[in-house]
């Protein structure tokens, strides 16, 4: 059996961990590319949004490299992610492909039917060799969301431009080859002494801006064009509102693992959106308004066209972004973006808090 | 001799087929609408009156296309048809076992699957341009190539140029940057070729599955360049009929053969080639009876209001004292 | 009071309740007109430009109810069956209206959803008779009487085929209340052409956005069939064929009226899926379709989709060449 999943970001860092370590072989597809968007665009529903196609795109270039079983994520709706597997599997078959897909659903209960399709996957493993596979998994994870915490700080402060960048690289291969959390143990302490050891400027009005949004459009960065990086070049403090950590746990820890976080954060929501309306449509809102307690001074929020729980979000915007007071900028992805289109849309956001945040700075904002 | 007129309004031209009654081609015109469908129809005619002999006798008369309405009360028609179901009527008569036909006209492009003679599935492009002919003459035009010498041209490259992009607009400015780098004309020729039957494949022939025999017609049929490259996509024969810019117009000639045949009594609707010297004039109003401010058009032949129609609730088009 | 029901949405489905319901509490209901130009302009100006078009053309009829209502009717609607939902953005609609259109009236605004539980439904009933300031025992009344009325209304659409059109002015309940008319869904003997039409209630048979498609499948001598009078258990029967069950509740009675018509063998001559440009199930829902139809090739298929653009020019075409395409199909 050789095992292949889509790509997140760096979820293939702790998925080929978790799977290799059970036993099982496993395909990584390319990192997503042109290539991986224009066949996924060929074979999709034209109205889908960008994760399908992509996704889809993901699971031709892993068979073609030899996979036979495809790992996919489920969900109950009323977000289309839900329903992604279902369709992707029909158009894999009608393309001639001879595989077999196995869905995670969210286990909501039903922690042991994920376990049995772990126990599948790996051959009959047992409970605690996937529990300790899961474990380094996790760990991994959580090393990953706080070196991406690390390198968004420190990009936009580098006083040799890509050093950040050949860092964080160099870690992520640390991360991937670390074989039992001893190594990572090691490889965490190698991480963080290299990030330390980056000559920062010192930047007194350091811009904050907070990247808000659909999970998928936030976390991998071909469908983004690195808009983390490129917001880094432009000496811009990036934080992301979603990390990996936060979609396993909802998607395939069993409830009892789940954070209180999310719920606390939804209320802040609640004047604009006081229900959830599937995805992070409702946790978007949310977010503009934490960080715009938090002094940052914009947000982006980034959608994939036709997104439906994010277009519930984005019609609620102008009212939160004048109530509380902080620019927000929506960017919405779909095959046809282009760099040079988002890398100037990016430009005049970014000079656009500069100006604002050097007037308050001068005490010449208006009052209202 | 008794024949059969066959006409066929798009708004980018507009097509006339005379045949006689084993649906032979007797004659056929090509012309530009040019935005003066009007004016179209009725230079066709005397075109047409101008090169015929007396005796002929015009038997019935199908119209078609997008103008199928205005051309059926301007000229009197038998029988007006959809454009996919004369385009089909058409290339059946040419090649009875065809399965799959392939249409790219000026504004619009369409695949039509047929098994056992029948019409089974259709597709049309609602919105892309990138899959039709404007896209192509607009790109010659850029290039300094008259649109006639396109295919020619480009079945020369050895080497086509990727040109990228699903979209009209895309594919064009991708086409400028690669002739900005230099690329050989005929490379960058071929490699529209293939982007347009790409886009077509992609868009409006999505889903559909393309048996042989497999015709192509419409306008494009012309460019031997996109038949080469639907020959290399598709990996199969590629039909061209003889008559592969009128089939429309054929189709709805045919049509009206048929529908006459079938009813041996009737006679034709048509007002004679003198419908070429009367005068027409279309007038459209907003309708103010609701929210809905519907434009109707009305046609006037010699000051008599003949044809009203645009409004959705009838309240116009029913009452028109013929 | 005069509560204002704009036609758009799930009037089509859930209208006859809420009549009843509110004039039983002793108020006036006052209906948006058809949709028509204005509104369908208004529901472009106002509506975030992302969203689909019947979303925007609700905005458009909340506009055209502004001056005349003392209230308007948006409710949150969730889940109208347990364990399924309704597209994320009925579940932010009234968020998106208020923050959309400006100098609105106070809003209904209460939540419907037998996500959990069928009998939830008068959960809705009560938080929208409180928010009227009617006492429980009043409410509970109303709730009585409109839920047999809309029961014994929705068996008797089934029975009799009845598809919920507007006539004019008229709403399709008003023109068919009084005595659950016998006018029968055109039975056209056995020559008739059958054709389903599938696709969301409020595209189907909102007259202007379907542009007459009904009515143009009528007069072509169609008989036209929609998961509305197809029997609730046939839709789940064909729903079951799925591998995951289908969390939409509208798109779970697409796709399950196809595959009761496809799997039983029952007599179809064609079928049309009418989308809406931009809306998440469809793309979803049309594509689960499309691929199970072209593998059997038993049936025509037709799918148009519909935006703010599109001509009614394009679209007769493309109907005429189906209507031929079945009509062709018979004869042979």
């Amino acid at each position: 059996m050789k095992v292949t999943f889509p790509h997140m970001g760096n979820l293939y860092i702790p998925l080929r961990t978790f799977f290799e370590n059970l036993g099982a072989e496993v395909v990584v597809p390319p990192l997503s590319s042109k290539r991986t968007l224009e066949i996924g665009c060929k074979y999709s529903p034209e109205f889908a949004c960008l994760p399908l196609k992509v996704t889809l795109g993901n699971f031709i270039e892993a068979l073609e490299m030899g996979a036979d079983t495809i790992v996919m994520a489920g969900g109950v709706g009323p977000c289309r992610f839900g329903y992604y597997a279902e369709v992707q599997r029909e158009i894999l078959k009608d393309l001639g492909y001879d595989f077999d897909m196995i869905v995670l659903e969210p286990p909501q209960g039903h922690f042991w039917d994920l376990i049995k399709k772990f126990k599948y996957i790996t051959n009959k493993k047992s409970f605690k060799e996937i529990y300790l596979a899961g474990k380094l998994a996790w760990k991994k994870i959580i090393l990953l969301d706080r070196l991406e915490k690390m390198v968004n700080r420190i990009r936009a402060v580098e006083l040799e431009k890509g050093k950040t960048d050949k860092a964080y690289k160099k870690a992520l291969n640390l991360i991937s080859n670390a074989r039992d959390e001893q190594e990572l143990a090691f490889a965490r302490q190698q991480i963080e002494k290299e990030i330390s050891s980056i000559k920062k400027a010192k930047e007194r009005n350091l811009l904050k801006v907070g990247l808000v949004g659909e999970i998928y459009t936030l976390l991998e960065p071909f469908v983004n064009f690195n808009i983390e990086k490129q917001l880094g070049e432009l000496g811009v403090l990036v934080e992301r509102s979603i990390y990996i950590s936060q979609w396993v746990r909802e998607n395939l820890l069993p409830s009892f693992m789940k954070s209180k976080e999310p719920e606390v954060l939804a209320k802040l929501a609640e004047p604009y959106i006081p229900c959830f309306v599937g995805g992070h449509g409702r946790e978007s809102v949310a977010q503009i308004v934490s960080y715009a307690k938090q002094g940052f001074d914009g947000v982006i929020h980034l959608l994939p066209l036709t997104c439906m729980p994010e277009i519930v979000a984005k019609s609620v915007l102008p009212m939160v972004s004048k109530i509380h007071s902080i620019p927000v900028m929506t960017l919405v992805l779909d095959e046809h973006s282009a760099e040079t289109g988002l890398r100037t849309r990016l430009e005049a956001f970014i000079d656009l808090i500069r100006e604002r945040k050097e007037e308050e700075e001068f005490g010449v904002l208006s009052w209202d | 001799m008794e024949c059969y007129l066959g006409i066929d309004v798009g708004s980018v031209s507009t097509n006339f087929a005379l045949i006689d009654k084993h649906g032979k081609m007797l004659k056929k015109l090509y012309l530009r609408t040019a935005g003066r469908p009007i004016e179209t129809i009725k230079s066709g005619l005397k075109m047409l009156k101008e090169d015929l002999k007396d005796d002929i006798e015009i038997k019935g008369v199908g119209t078609t296309g997008s103008g199928r309405k205005l051309a059926s009360v301007i000229v009197g028609a038998d029988v007006v048809k959809n454009e996919i179901t004369a385009h089909a009527v058409a290339s059946i008569s040419e090649i009875p076992t065809v399965q799959t036909i392939l249409e790219i006209g000026g504004q619009d492009s369409k695949i039509i699957i047929l098994r056992d003679g029948i019409v089974v599935d259709f597709a049309m492009n609602t919105v892309c341009a990138a899959g039709t002919g404007s896209f192509l003459d607009r790109q010659a035009q850029r290039l300094g190539i008259p649109i006639e010498l396109f295919g020619e041209i480009a079945i020369r490259s050895k080497n086509p140029t990727r040109i990228a992009g699903r979209c009209a607009v895309f594919a064009e400015s991708d086409m400028i940057h690669k002739q900005q780098l230099g690329y050989k004309v005929e490379d960058i020729l071929k490699g529209l070729c293939q982007a347009l039957v790409r886009n077509y494949l992609a868009n409006v022939a999505k889903g559909k599955e393309i048996n042989p025999p497999v015709v192509f017609q419409g306008g494009v049929a012309a460019n031997s360049g996109i038949k080469r490259a639907f020959e290399e996509e598709l990996g199969m024969e590629i039909i061209v009929p003889e008559h592969f810019d009128v089939m429309g117009a054929l189709g709805a000639a045919l049509l009206a053969k048929k529908a006459m045949s079938q009813n041996k009594q009737k006679q034709t609707n048509f007002y004679g080639f003198e419908a070429a010297f009367k005068e027409h004039r279309a007038e459209s109003f907003e309708c103010n009876g609701c929210p809905n401010l519907c434009e109707i058009v009305q046609i006037y032949v010699d000051n008599k209001l003949i044809a009203r129609w645009g409004d959705r609730c009838g309240r116009w088009s029913e009452n028109v004292a013929v | 009071m005069r509560i204002g029901v704009p036609r758009a949405l799930f009037y089509y489905m859930y209208y006859p309740f809420w009549k009843i319901f509110f004039e039983a509490l002793g108020h006036e209901v006052i209906l948006s007109s058809p949709t028509n130009k204005k509104i369908l302009k208004d529901g472009l100006e106002f509506a975030v430009d992302d969203a689909c078009l019947p979303v925007k053309v609700f905005h458009g009829h909340i506009v055209d109810l502004l001056d005349r209502v003392d209230v308007l009717f948006i409710p949150r609607i969730i889940s109208i069956e347990p364990g399924e939902f309704i597209c994320p953005k009925f579940l932010g609609l009234p968020d998106m209206v208020k923050s959309s259109i400006p100098d609105l009236p106070p809003i209904i605004d209460s939540n419907l959803s037998v996500y959990k539980n069928r009998k939830d439904l008068i959960g809705h009933a009560k938080s929208i008779g409180t928010d009227l300031g009617h006492s429980s025992r009043l409410i509970l009344k109303a709730y009585t009487i409109a839920s047999t009325k809309f029961n014994s209304y929705k068996k008797f659409q089934i029975s009799h085929e009845q598809l919920p059109l507007d006539s004019g002015q008229k709403s399709f309940f008003d023109s068919n209340s009084s005595y659950f008319s016998r006018h029968k869904n055109k039975c056209l003997g056995e020559n008739t052409l059958n054709v389903l039409l599938l696709g969301h209630p409020y595209n189907i048979y909102d007259n202007y956005i379907s542009m007459n498609l009904i009515t143009k499948l009528q007069k072509n001598g169609i008989k036209v069939i929609t998961p509305e009078i197809i029997p609730v258990k046939n839709i789940s029967a064909g729903a079951k064929n799925l591998k995951k069950r289908l969390f939409w509740t509208m798109g779970k009675n697409i796709i399950g009226s196809t595959y009761y018509y496809m799997d039983c063998g029952k007599a179809l001559d064609g079928i049309i899926h009418l989308a809406s440009f931009g809306c998440g199930p469809d793309s979803i829902v049309g594509e689960l379709l499309e691929r199970k139809l072209s593998r059997n090739r038993l049936v025509p298929f037709l799918r148009i989709n519909i935006d703010e653009h599109s001509g009614e020019e394009g679209f007769n075409t493309r109907l005429e060449a189906f209507i031929d395409v079945i009509e062709g199909r018979r004869r042979n």
